[in-house]
This record gives C-alpha cells, sequence and structure tokens, in this order.
C-alpha cells in the first residue's frame, strides 16, 4: 500500500527466491536513470492495478508474472459488481482474448509413437496452419463467423466437428452467453474470418506429449491419464487477429469514456471505462465473441488433430480414446460468485495470463471433476515440459480461485532475437529428442526455452503456496509452432 | 454359422467341407454320421446302426440318444447348436490324440501397417468361468446380501447395481463423522445424478448431430504464414 498513488487494496505476488530475483532486477534496472519507454515493471504494474476504482481483494500477481500492456501478464484482479465505479480493462484481459491451453488424451504409449513421430508431427504440421498470415482449412463464410461467434463450441458441435464429451470438459462448457456479434467491428471480422483453425504465431503451440511423472494418481485417472508414457496432445491458441482488433477497438473507445467519466489512473495504458457504461458493456459482449470465436478455433484444431492421427495409425479417434481432459482461459475476463469477508458477492475477475482453478464440489466445473477440482493445464515452453494442476479451495480464498498459467517471459522478444540463435536453438531441441516443425525458424529464439522462466519453478510455486495441486507431468516429443 | 462349420470340417479332414450345407437334412445327418464314424467313435460299429439310417424317421430319434450320450449340454438347442458341439467335441478328441503335434502350431499374425495398440484394460482378459472369479463373487455378494444365482455374471451386474445406487461407508465412529459422512454420501449420490444428467444431455446432442453436422475441410483454402 502507498507504493503507487491511489492504492485501493494490497498488491502481493507469488514468488520463491528464484523468481523473487527476477522480479526485482526487473524493478531495479526500470528505476535506473535514463530508463524510459518500454513497459512498466511488474511490481509497480501490479500496484496501479491495485489503484484502479471498484476493485476488492488484492491485487495479485502470480508466479509467472511479467510486465505487458496495462497489466502484467500473471496479475488478476476482482472489481465489485455492485459498486457503480468499478470498472473492465482491456488491458486486464489482454489482446489475445480467451488464449488459452486444451489437452487431449489418447490411449497411445510412447512407444507407439516414437518410431512416425517425424510423420506425426508433419501431418499435424499438414492439417494445422500456423504462423503469422497463415489460413485455415474449415471453410466458413460471413454468415457461419457471426454463427459462430454467437454460439462457440455449439456451432463446432452443430457442424460436427466436435463431440459431446469435448463441451462437457470445457470451461463455461466452450460458450460466453452474452456474446454479441454485433458490437464487433467489421474490421475485426475480416481479420477473423480467414485464420478459424489456425494456430497463429508467438508463443502458440501444438504439441505432442507423453506422461512423465503423476502425482496425484486419483485425479490423474478422473482425467484418464493411467499411466507413465501415455500420449497427450496440447493446443494453446487463442483468438488470433480477431479478439487482437476488438481490444484495439475497445481502447479507443475507453479513453473517450474516461475523459466524460472522470476515471483516473496511474497509467495511461490501464484504460478502462465503468462496467455499466455504454463502452464497458459493449467491450463485454465483444469481448465474449472473441472467447467463442477461441473456442471455435481450438475446437477446430481438435477435429484436425483428430484426423491427422486417425490418418497416422489408420484407427478412428474414437478407438484412440481421443477425448478432450480440459480446456482452459488464460486471458479473459468472467462475472462470478466469490465469498468477500465473510459475504457473497458478484464480481468481474479479471484473469491475464492467470487460469481459472476452481476447488472440487465448485458448481462450474464438469461432473467429472466435481471430486477432484478443476484441471488446470500449464504449457510450458517450446521443449520443456507442461503441467495438469487442478484447484484447491485455498486457492478459491485467496486469489479468487486463479493460478498461474504458464512460464512466463524472462526476456523481452527483441533481448531474446538479439542474444540467442535460432540455428542453436533447434539443434539443441533435436538433441532433447523432440521433432520440431516450424513455419519461421528466424522467430523461434524469441520462444526459446531461455527466453522464459522456469516453468518448474512457476508450478512448485503455486503447489507450495496452495492455490493449485501438482497432479500430471508432461514432456514434449513433438511441436508445432508458427 | 456355416463359416464355422466349414472351418471345423476342414480341420477335422472332412472330404468336403466347402460344399457342407447345414440346413440339408440329408447332409446333416451324413456329417454327424461320417463325425461318429471317423472321428468320435463313442459307439461300437453294431451300435452305430441307427444313426446309419439317414433316410428313416427314426434316425432322430437315434440322434436324440446320441447326443444324450455324448452328454452334450446343447441337447435341447437348435439343430445349429447341436452340431456345433458335436463338431467342437470331435476337434477336442482330434487334438487330445496328438496333443504333441498340434502344440508346435504356430499361428501366423498378419502384418499391420500401424503399430498394434493393446488395450489395457485388465477387465477385458477377465475369465468369468474361473473358480477364482466365482468364489470372489461369492464373498462381495454375502457381503452385499446378493441372493443366490447360478450365473455369477448375473450376480456381479446385480452387485454392481446395488453400489452404484447405495454407498455403503463405515459407521460413523465420531461426532465429526456423524456430520461429514451423511454429507459425503449425499455429495457422492449427487454427483452420480449430475453424471447420469450430463450423459443424457450428451445423448441428445448427439442424436441431433446425426441431422445436423457435416464437417468439411478444403486443403485448397490452408496456408503456411512466415
Amino acid at each position: 500500500m502507498g507504493f503507487q498513488p491511489n492504492m485501493k487494496v494490497e498488491g502481493v505476488f507469488y514468488v520463491n527466491s528464484t523468481l523473487e530475483k527476477l522480479m526485482l532486477d526487473e524493478l531495479k534496472n526500470a528505476c535506473r536513470p535514463g530508463m524510459t519507454g518500454g513497459f512498466l515493471p511488474g511490481v509497480k504494474q501490479i500496484a496501479n492495478v491495485a489503484a484502479l476504482p471498484g476493485i476488492v481483494g488484492k491485487s495479485i500477481g502470480l508466479p509467472d508474472i511479467h510486465s505487458g500492456y496495462g497489466f502484467a501478464i500473471g496479475n488478476m484482479a476482482a472489481f465489485d459488481m455492485a459498486d457503480p465505479n468499478s470498472i473492465v480493462s482491456p488491458g486486464g484481459v489482454g489482446f489475445d482474448i480467451n488464449c488459452g491451453v486444451r489437452l487431449l488424451r489418447t490411449n497411445l504409449h510412447e512407444k507407439d509413437v516414437q518410431p512416425i513421430k517425424e510423420q506425426l508431427a508433419q501431418s499435424l504440421f499438414d492439417h494445422i496452419p500456423v504462423g503469422v498470415g497463415s489460413k485455415g482449412i474449415i471453410p466458413m463464410n460471413a454468415r457461419d463467423l457471426e454463427e459462430a461467434l454467437e454460439m462457440g463450441m455449439d456451432w463446432s458441435l452443430r457442424e460436427g466437428y466436435v463431440w459431446a464429451e469435448d463441451k462437457e470438459h470445457c470451461e463455461e462448457y466452450g460458450r460466453l452467453l452474452n456474446a454479441d456479434p454485433s458490437k464487433v467491428s467489421l474490421r475485426a471480422k475480416k481479420r477473423g474470418l480467414p485464420q478459424l483453425g489456425t494456430l497463429g504465431a508467438g508463443n502458440h503451440y501444438a504439441e505432442i506429449q507423453v506422461v512423465d511423472e503423476i502425482y496425484d494418481k486419483y485425479a490423474a485417472g478422473k482425467m484418464g491419464i493411467e499411466r507413465l508414457g501415455q500420449v497427450c496432445v496440447m493446443i494453446h491458441s487463442g483468438s488470433r487477429g480477431f479478439g487482437h482488433q476488438v481490444a484495439t477497438d475497445a481502447l479507443v473507445q475507453m479513453e473517450k469514456a474516461m475523459k466524460r467519466d472522470q476515471i483516473e489512473t496511474n497509467d495511461r495504458q490501464l484504460a478502462c471505462a465503468r462496467i455499466n457504461s455504454v463502452e464497458g458493456q459493449d467491450y463485454l459482449k465483444a469481448m465474449a465473441a472473441a472467447g467463442n470465436f477461441a473456442w471455435v478455433n481450438r475446437s477446430s484444431m481438435t477435429f484436425l488433430t483428430r484426423q491427422a492421427f486417425a490418418k497416422q495409425f489408420k484407427m478412428a479417434p474414437d478407438d484412440l480414446d481421443m477425448h478432450v481432459i480440459y480446456d482452459v482461459s488464460h486471458n479473459i475476463a468472467k462475472v462470478e460468485e466469490h465469498i468477500v469477508d465473510g459475504k457473497p458477492r458478484t464480481l468481474l475477475v479479471h484473469r491475464k495470463g492467470s487460469t481459472r482453478a476452481f476447488p472440487p464440489h465448485h458448481p462450474l466445473i464438469p461432473v467429472d471433476y466435481q471430486l477432484t477440482g478443476q484441471p488446470v493445464l500449464i504449457g510450458g515452453t517450446m521443449g520443456t515440459c507442461s503441467y495438469v494442476l487442478t484447484g484447491t479451495h485455498q486457492g478459491m480464498t485467496e486469489t479468487f480461485g486463479s493460478t498461474c498459467h504458464g512460464a512466463g517471459r524472462a526476456l523481452s522478444r527483441a533481448k531474446s532475437r538479439r542474444n540467442l540463435d535460432y540455428k542453436e536453438v533447434l539443434t539443441k531441441l533435436e538433441g532433447l529428442g523432440i521433432s520440431i516443425r516450424v513455419a519461421s525458424p528466424k522467430l523461434v529464439m524469441e520462444e526459446a526455452p531461455e527466453s522464459y522462466k522456469n516453468v518448474t519453478d512457476v508450478v512448485n510455486t503455486c503447489h507450495a503456496a496452495g492455490i493449485s495441486k501438482k497432479t500430471v507431468k508432461l514432456r514434449p516429443i513433438a511441436v508445432i509452432k508458427g | 454359422m456355416s463359416n464355422i462349420f466349414k472351418l471345423k470340417l476342414s480341420a477335422l479332414g472332412h472330404p468336403n467341407p466347402a460344399d457342407f450345407n447345414c440346413d440339408d437334412e440329408k447332409e446333416y445327418r451324413s456329417v454327424v454320421l461320417w463325425l461318429e464314424d471317423q472321428k468320435i467313435r463313442h459307439y461300437k460299429i453294431e451300435e452305430r446302426d441307427g444313426l446309419r439310417g439317414i433316410e428313416k424317421e427314426s434316425w432322430k430319434e437315434a440322434y436324440d440318444t446320441y447326443q444324450r450320450d455324448l452328454v452334450s449340454p446343447v441337447a435341447e438347442g437348435t439343430p445349429n447348436e447341436q452340431l456345433n458341439w458335436i463338431l467342437s467335441y470331435a476337434v477336442r478328441l482330434e487334438y487330445a490324440d496328438n496333443v504333441e503335434k498340434y502344440k508346435n502350431a504356430k499361428i501366423e499374425k498378419p502384418k499391420q501397417a500401424a503399430p498394434n495398440v493393446v488395450s489395457s484394460n485388465p477387465l477385458d482378459n477377465l475369465d468369468f468361468s474361473n473358480p477364482a472369479f466365482k468364489s470372489g463373487v461369492e464373498r462381495v455378494s454375502t457381503l452385499a446380501g446378493v441372493g443366490p444365482h447360478p450365473d455369477p455374471k448375473f450376480r456381479l451386474s446385480a452387485l454392481a447395481k446395488i453400489l452404484k445406487t447405495s454407498p455403503h461407508p463405515e459407521p460413523p465412529s465420531t461426532e465429526v463423522n456423524l456430520v461429514e459422512q451423511p454429507s459425503d454420501v449425499l455429495k457422492l449420490l449427487f454427483v452420480q445424478d449430475l453424471r447420469d444428467l450430463q450423459t443424457k444431455i450428451n445423448e441428445s446432442l448427439v442424436a441431433v448431430q446425426t441431422v445436423t453436422a457435416d464437417p468439411r475441410t478444403d486443403t485448397k483454402l490452408g496456408r503456411v504464414g512466415r
């Protein structure tokens, strides 16, 4: 409190000693004379968020936090819906709206896949277009897009791209009900239309992974993960250019609203609007449409992944048991009920680079996970491990049912490009026995494991803090990337 | 059925197994006679007269007696079931006569293009006729109060039904348990109801999908970015 002006609640962040050093170094560097430009350091951003109108509880930084536009990535904050001054901020959701992770299981063992790993990676690469400017192979016209934006995964289900069980195992059942495509600009729709069913670039990827360690046998069993070496497929993607355009459009609108309603923030990037204002409502409806876009996108890639596997193994996806374990969103704002100071309150929870992690018996998680808590999928970086966690009661009370989302950057993109050589990065991955297919090898070093915090540090910190529980560790054997 | 007959007949060295038509009364009878004459030899030669009268009405009677004498478990079954058992019996005798020869027979596995994925569900390989299985079912049934039935599989399904609908926790011992356990039971029952509901929802969705679903892809549209 008092670290930045006007703080209404405390700012906290979860770290271990390694991650703490990274955080404080970032702050120290930013405070050196002559350092201007770029994002503010994460610690300052947490404090600035704590000064936003209507915030309740705490402004919380998760272990994978790093600075981003307005809000740090890995910052979650909840705003009281009953307070007329409460705000919604696109910076608190992020540009890649409903970026998230989906995990499919199979009944294959590592030894089934190893001999045809290269062909399988190539087949995935052929099915799922990747990279900046890639275009999808699922034919869609403007009307299809409107319907998809409104219906989310229900559209994919209706058209037969996914199974009924997929919807069951997806956050929000794959559809945000308040989506309104008419609140989305034509420009966003034009950008989005050809991109459905594509992975995108940046940190997005599809990986073939194998189960490396099981920490919680019961919870893993509930997810259909029975043994070490079992093969899974992880898809990490979002709403592509569509979500980016929705966020950009909203920022412009909100700057006007801030002037009109005299909303003061510590940082220009924290553009926001009152939840009940026209701009606030319009953004939430457009954001929901972008959320639905992302779910249709991940669903389309699920379909394509199943096709790729079915072709390689000459077996139906059913027989390969290719069920969706879960699908999480780690860039989104949602209305949720939480207990604050002993009373139930309706809150608008912003999670940017933070994953929902609801505890056992929460009504919003699928019936299969009622006894274990919600599966939380933590994607590592290219070539490192990924984790499946479960939500806990402690997380529900301490962090509004939120936990980390991935590794989190340690080096900026520009710095990674300067310091690393892409050939070395690729050779290193090959050395680890990981097949890799990339659209743009020169961008690989931005995503090299060296550019990120150690995902194991991040996950262990969350586990030790009790805000989520380790269940399964996955190790990649093939990666496709933008 | 006729395919199984053909396989077994050719295994036994019948002169023309491929042409055998089990629905033809005369062929049926002559195969039975051939089996007794060549393979089973349960009767002495002179006792086989009844079966030898293929054209006569009395053949049926002789056949019934023959089956009873062999202690066929399907003597009351359909003609096809009866013949199938006799064929199997003959194969068994043939095997018993030449165990050494057949033991070394190797089954040629069809080559598979894709790796062979073995289902690891141990229940798939359960031997229901195993005495250990029977006594296990017996034990659990007594515990759960399931009444007797000759078929252990039948009892097992009764058990599954009981265990699914009524959880059996230990009786509460401490005061905390007194409150917690009933609430745990309620939670489990609720989860089970919810699962049933979700399954029904999924079934309805699948039913609708049969009408609406038409997933298409067009690889010409695809473009890999930079």
